[in-house]
C-alpha cells in the first residue's frame, strides 16, 4: 500500500548570551572545566531563585521574527517536574502554558512553508557520562537558555524533514541568537514521524526519534522511519506510539526500552519570576535588531552571485556579512565559492574573515592586472594564514612575489632575452610560417624568465609586434 | 534592643544571650549554638568600638536565626533529616544584611520541619516548649525563635510566615511577630516553602525594634526577582481612623479567651476614637482550602531539589540511583513533608489540576478582592491570630487537619499578599499570652507597626 | 471522595518516596481527610474568575547579560556531595 508520511519537528536551539537564563555565569562552557560554569541557583542549593536574563528575552524576539512568528505581548514561565540527576532544581523552567512566541512559518528552498506552531524559552539539563559501573554529572549545560520550536505537522518526505532543519538553522544563525555549532549541539532535533495511507482523512500513530543532531540524521532517521513503519503496516499491524532513539552508525532507529507509562509533568506556573508583558514598541525595537536574513541576501545579490553558488555561500552568515560589505562582490565570492569547494575547507576556516579592506584592495590589484587570478588566489589564501592574516593585501602580494610585470619597457627585455635564446629559435620560425598557437608556448617562455610576474596578455603584444 | 557601646560590651551582650540559651535548654529552642564564630565577632566589634571606628546600628546585638536561613556559620537543616548534614556555602540576604549592622547570630532555632506545621512539633530535632507551659507547643513553624525572643535570650529573632509562622507561635508566646508584605524582604537564602507566600519576618519585643530591623532588611534585592523597591523607609506617615472586624471570626469555633480580648480591644479602640467596622468577608472561610491546595503544589515543587545527589541527606540503603532518590527521600523527609509533597502532586497532577490547583487559584483572586474592597472601607483589619492559644503537646499533632484548622485565620493574609503584625495583647486565667494581629493594605507595614504598638498601649 | 491505594501508590511514585505497605496505608488516610477537606472549595462559585499565581504587582523583571563572580565556586559546591570524581558528582550507573 501507499502512504503518506506526517512530520512535525521539534527544535532545541541554545542560544548564545553571554550568561545563562537564571543566573549570571558563562554561558559558553565549550572547552572548560566540567562543574566550572555552575552557580549556587544552578546547582539548587536550597533558597535559591531564578534570576531571568533579560538579553534572552530579546533573542527569543529576534527568533520569533526569523520565523515570521507572533510575539506574544505576556509571556510566562512554568515549571515542568522529574527527577533526573541532569536536572538540580527536580524541574525545569519552561513556558507550557505562555510561550513567548506564537504562530509563524518558515519557508523552504522549493517554496514549501512549514507553519510553526509556537516556540518557547526554556532551561537546558545538565549532561550525563556514563561509565561501567558509574555515571558523572556535569552541570555546565544546566539552564543555558534553549528555544523549543514545535513546528506543525506540515512535513511529508525525509526531503522536507531535513530541508526544514537546514533552514531553521540558518534562520537562526542569521539571526544571530545561536552558535549554531551542532556539534556541540548548540541545535537539537525531535522528529515525529507517522504513517496513514493514501487518501485516509486521519493521521496514522506516531513514533518520536529524539535528540538528532545534524540535518543528514534527521534526513535519515525519516526515511528509516517510512521505512520500519511501512512494513508493519503491510503486515498489518499497528506502529507503537513510542520514543526512539538513534544510531547513526547503524542508521537505525531503536526503541528505547524504558516503560512508556504516559509522563506526568505537573506543570505549575513558576512563582519566583513575574510575568512578562512586552510593549508594542520593546517588541518593535528588538524586531528592528533582526540582521538581515537568508532571503534578503538573495534578493541583494541577485545577479552577482550565481544562484548555485549563492545556495553554497548561504551556509555561512558571516560570510554574507562580509559579502555585503565589500566592493566587487561577484569577485569576492567566486574567491570564497573557489576555496570553500576546491579546497574543502570547513566552516570553521571561516571564523576569522579578512577584512573588507583586505578583499577590496585584492580586487581592486586583480581588476588593475596587477595580480594574475592565480597570484590574486595565493593572496587571498594567504588571508586565512594565521601568520599572514593581518597584512594588506599588496604586502602579501608583494612577499609571495606574485605581483605581475606591467613595466613594458623591463617587459620587452625579457622578451628579447626570450627571442635570442636559440631555444625558442624552431618556435619563431614556425609561428612566422603561420603556426598560430605556437604564440602560447613563447608567451609561457616569457613567464617562465619572468618568475611568473608578466602580465601574460602583454607578453603576447610585444611578442607579436616584434615576430611580425 | 542594647546596643554595643560604651556602656556595654558586645562580648557581655553575647556571652549574656548564650548563658540564657543554655540555661533554657530544656525548652528545646535552638537546634544548634554559635557560640565560638559569635563570640569572635563580639570581640572584633567591641574592638571597633575601642577604636572609634564606624559601627552599623545593630552592633553587639545577638539574635536568633531561623534554621532555615543560609548563613555560612555552623549547618542550616531546616529541622530535618534530608538537610543534615548541609554545611551553607553562601549567606541568605536577610543575614548579609543583619551582620553589615553588627548584629551576631548565637544559635539557629528549631522549627516544624521545612516548615511544614503549626507547632514546631514536626522537627527532626523535637518539639520547642512554649515560653510559659511546658506541657504546650510553641506554636509554628518558626516556634524556636518565637520562644527565644519572649524569654529574652535575644531582643530578636527571624522567622518565615507561609501561612501564619511568625504570627501564631509570637501570639502563643506573647511577643511581636511581623509577616511583612510580599516581596518586601527578600527570600534569597531562606529555604523555600511556598514561594507564593513566602515571607520574611522577625519576632521582637515591642515595634520599635521592629521598625528598625525592616529599615535594615526591607528592600529590592538583585537576587530575588520578587522583592519590591524599597518603599519601607519611605512610607509617608498615615494615621488609622477606621479598624475593621470580621464577623466570620467571631463564632463558637473560637476560644472565648481570645473573644474577650478582642472585643475589650475594641472598646478600646472605640474610646480612643476610633471607628470599629464591621466587615463581611464570606470568601475568608475557604482560604484555607485553597491554602492546602496552593501551598502543597509549591512545596511539592521547592522540595524536587532534595534528592540526595548534590548535597544533604542520603540513604544508606541505597542500592542505585532510583533508590538513592526514593529511599533518601522518604527517609529524609517527614510524615507531615511527605502528607504536603503528595498532596501537591495530587493537586497538580493531569485530571485533578483544573478542579483543584487552578479552582483554587481563582478563588485566591476573590480573596484578594476581598481585601481590596475591605480596605477601601477601612484602614486596618483586626482579628485573632489563631482560633486558640497554645495548645497542649501532642493535641493535634496526630490529625493533620485539625492541626491545619490552626492555620484559619492566618492564610488569608498569605494567599493575599498583604502585611499583618501579631502583638501580644493579654493573658488567659492560666496565663497563657494571647495575641491579635492587625491585618493592613499592601505596602502599609511602616504605619501598620505604629499603630500595633498603640494597641499594646492597654495591655 | 474515596481515595485508592492506588491513587496513594501513584502519588508516592511522583513524590519519588519508597514507602512501606504500612506506610502507604497510615498516610493514605490523612491524604484522604484532606482532600475531602480541600475538596469543600467546589462549593465556592469561580466562574469567570482569573486566577492569581503570584501576588507581587510587578512584571518584566530581568537583569543584563553580565557574567559575575559567584559566592560560591565548583570546590565549595562539590564538597557538599557524597561523592565527588573529576569535578563532577559521581552517581550510580543512569540506566
Amino acid at each position: 500500500m501507499k502512504y503518506i508520511p506526517t512530520i512535525g519537528i521539534e527544535c532545541h536551539v541554545q542560544l548564545s548570551t553571554k550568561t545563562k537564563l537564571f543566573s549570571e555565569v558563562d554561558n559558553d562552557a565549550r572547552g572548560k572545566e566540567p562543574n566550572s560554569c555552575v552557580s549556587p541557583v544552578d546547582y539548587a542549593l536550597p533558597g535559591m531563585l531564578p534570576r531571568l536574563n533579560g538579553e534572552a528575552i530579546k533573542f527569543a524576539i529576534r527568533a520569533g521574527r526569523a520565523m515570521n512568528c507572533e510575539i506574544n505581548a505576556s509571556s510566562r514561565f512554568d515549571r515542568k517536574h522529574y527527577f533526573y540527576p541532569d536536572s538540580p532544581k527536580g524541574y525545569q523552567i519552561t513556558q507550557f502554558y505562555h510561550p513567548i512566541i506564537g504562530a509563524g512559518f518558515v519557508e523552504l528552498p522549493d517554496g514549501k512553508k512549514i507553519r510553526i506552531e509556537h516556540a518557547h524559552l526554556e532551561g537546558d539539563a545538565g549532561k550525563l557520562t556514563h561509565f561501567d559501573s558509574y555515571s558523572l554529572v556535569d552541570l555546565n549545560r544546566v539552564d543555558t537558555p534553549l528555544i523549543e520550536i514545535v513546528s506543525m505537522p506540515d512535513m511529508h518526505s525525509a526531503k522536507d524533514a531535513h530541508d526544514y532543519t537546514k533552514s531553521l538553522w540558518r534562520l537562526m544563525c542569521y539571526a544571530e541568537v545561536t552558535n549554531g555549532d551542532l556539534y556541540n549541539g548548540n541545535m537539537r532535533f525531535d522528529v515525529n514521524v507517522s504513517l496513514a495511507p493514501e487518501g485516509s482523512d486521519e493521521l496514522g500513530t506516531r513514533a518520536e526519534v529524539k535528540n538528532l543532531n545534524s540535518f543528514k540524521s534527521v534526513e535519515r532517521a525519516v526515511e528509516y522511519e517510512i521505512k520500519r513503519q511501512s512494513k508493519i503496516l503491510d503486515k498489518g499491524e499497528k506502529v507503537i506510539q513510542e520514543t526512539r532513539g538513534w544510531n547513526d552508525a547503524t542508521g537505525e532507529t531503536t526503541g528505547q526500552r524504558s516503560k512508556e507509562e504516559a509522563k506526568d509533568y505537573r506543570y505549575m506556573p513558576e512563582p519566583d519570576i513575574p510575568p512578562i508583558n512586552l510593549t508594542a514598541e520593546f517588541i518593535e525595537e528588538e524586531s528592528k535588531k533582526l540582521p538581515l536574513m537568508p532571503k534578503d541576501y538573495k534578493e541583494k545579490f541577485s545577479g552577482k552571485i550565481a544562484d548555485d553558488t549563492l545556495e553554497i555561500l548561504l551556509d555561512y552568515p558571516s560570510l554574507m556579512k562580509k559579502l555585503a560589505e565589500v566592493k566587487d562582490v561577484k569577485r569576492v565570492s567566486n574567491w570564497f565559492a573557489s576555496v570553500l569547494l576546491a579546497e574543502e575547507k570547513s566552516a570553521e576556516y571561516l571564523n576569522d574573515l579578512p577584512t573588507a579592506k583586505q578583499l577590496d584592495d585584492l580586487s581592486e590589484m586583480t581588476e588593475k592586472g596587477e595580480l594574475s587570478s592565480t597570484g590574486a588566489k595565493e593572496v587571498f589564501l594567504k588571508f586565512f594564514d594565521p601568520q599572514m592574516a593581518k597584512k594588506e593585501a599588496k604586502v602579501i602580494a608583494k612577499e609571495l612575489n606574485v605581483i605581475q610585470e606591467n613595466d613594458l619597457g623591463e617587459l620587452e627585455k625579457i622578451v628579447d632575452e626570450v627571442l635570442a635564446d636559440p631555444a625558442t629559435k624552431q618556435a619563431q620560425e614556425d609561428f612566422k610560417a603561420g603556426q598560430e598557437k605556437v604564440i602560447g608556448f613563447l608567451v609561457g617562455q616569457v613567464m617562465k624568465a619572468s618568475k611568473g610576474k608578466a602580465n601574460p596578455s602583454s607578453a603576447q603584444e610585444i611578442l607579436r609586434k616584434k615576430l611580425a | 534592643m542594647r546596643i554595643a557601646d560604651k556602656t556595654t560590651t558586645a562580648v557581655s551582650l553575647v556571652k549574656e544571650a548564650l548563658e540564657k540559651a543554655k540555661k533554657y535548654e530544656d525548652k528545646h529552642i535552638f537546634v544548634s549554638l554559635n557560640e565560638e564564630n559569635a563570640l569572635k565577632k563580639a570581640e572584633e566589634i567591641d574592638a571597633k568600638i575601642a577604636n572609634g571606628e564606624k559601627v552599623g546600628r545593630l552592633a553587639g546585638v545577638p539574635y536568633a536565626l531561623k534554621d532555615n536561613f543560609l548563613s555560612k556559620e555552623g549547618n542550616t537543616t531546616a529541622s530535618s533529616l534530608m538537610l543534615e548534614p548541609f554545611h551553607s556555602p553562601i549567606d541568605s540576604t536577610t543575614v548579609k544584611k543583619l551582620e553589615a549592622e553588627g548584629a551576631i547570630m548565637i544559635g539557629r532555632t528549631n522549627m516544624d520541619s521545612f516548615a511544614h506545621g503549626s507547632s514546631t512539633e514536626n522537627s527532626y530535632f523535637g518539639p520547642t516548649k512554649n515560653a510559659v507551659d511546658d506541657e504546650r507547643v510553641a506554636g509554628g513553624s518558626s516556634g524556636g525563635s518565637a520562644v527565644a525572643v519572649a524569654l529574652d535570650i535575644v531582643p530578636f529573632a527571624t522567622g518565615s510566615d507561609t501561612g501564619g509562622s511568625i504570627r501564631q507561635p509570637a501570639s502563643f508566646n506573647g511577643v511581636y511577630g511581623f509577616k511583612p508584605t510580599y516581596g518586601t524582604i527578600s527570600r534569597y537564602g531562606v529555604v523555600a516553602m511556598a514561594s507564593s507566600t513566602d515571607c520574611i519576618g522577625f519576632f521582637t519585643k515591642n515595634a520599635e525594634d521592629m521598625d528598625l530591623l525592616m529599615e535594615i532588611c526591607a528592600g529590592q534585592d538583585e537576587n530575588d526577582m520578587t522583592t519590591l523597591p524599597d518603599y519601607y523607609s519611605e512610607t509617608p506617615e498615615k494615621p488609622a481612623k477606621k479598624i475593621g472586624i470580621i464577623k466570620d471570626f467571631d463564632n463558637d469555633a473560637v476560644d472565648q479567651d481570645i473573644r474577650n480580648v478582642l472585643a475589650e480591644k475594641v472598646e478600646f479602640l472605640k474610646n480612643e476614637g476610633y471607628e470599629i467596622v464591621e466587615l463581611d468577608m464570606p470568601t475568608l472561610k475557604y482560604a484555607l482550602a485553597v491554602y492546602y491546595i496552593v501551598v502543597p503544589a509549591e512545596v511539592t515543587s521547592n522540595l524536587s531539589r532534595h534528592d540526595g545527589i548534590r548535597y544533604g541527606y542520603r540513604s544508606e540503603d541505597a542500592k542505585d540511583l532510583g533508590e538513592i532518590f526514593s529511599k533518601s527521600r522518604n527517609e529524609g523527609f517527614m510524615s507531615e513533608n511527605k502528607r504536603r509533597i503528595m498532596i501537591g502532586n495530587f493537586v497538580l497532577s493531569s485530571g485533578f489540576y483544573d478542579a483543584y490547583y487552578l479552582k483554587a487559584q481563582k478563588a485566591r483572586t476573590k480573596i484578594i478582592e476581598e481585601y481590596n474592597k475591605a480596605f477601601e472601607k477601612v484602614d486596618y483589619i483586626l482579628t485573632p491570630v489563631s482560633p486558640n492559644p497554645a495548645f497542649k503537646l501532642g493535641e493535634k499533632v496526630n490529625d493533620p487537619v485539625s492541626m491545619y484548622l490552626e492555620d484559619v485565620m492566618s492564610v488569608p493574609i498569605n494567599l493575599a499578599g498583604v502585611p499583618s503584625v501579631a502583638v501580644p495583647v493579654g493573658k488567659t486565667e492560666s496565663g497563657l499570652p494571647l495575641g491579635l494581629q492587625v491585618v493592613g493594605p499592601r505596602r502599609s507595614d511602616k504605619n501598620l507597626l505604629k499603630f500595633a504598638s498603640v494597641l499594646e498601649g492597654d495591655k | 471522595m474515596k481515595i485508592k491505594r492506588e491513587d496513594i501508590l501513584h502519588l508516592a511514585k511522583l513524590s519519588n518516596f519508597s514507602m512501606s505497605d504500612s506506610e502507604i496505608e497510615s498516610i493514605g488516610n490523612d491524604l484522604e481527610n484532606i482532600i475531602n477537606y480541600i475538596s469543600e472549595l467546589n462549593e465556592l462559585d469561580t466562574e469567570g474568575v482569573e486566577p492569581t499565581y503570584q501576588v507581587f504587582e510587578m512584571e518584566n523583571i530581568w537583569r543584563n547579560d553580565e557574567i559575575k563572580e559567584q559566592e560560591a565556586d565548583r570546590e565549595a559546591l562539590l564538597a557538599l556531595t557524597k561523592e565527588s570524581m573529576q569535578d563532577q558528582i559521581k552517581v550510580p550507573k543512569v540506566l
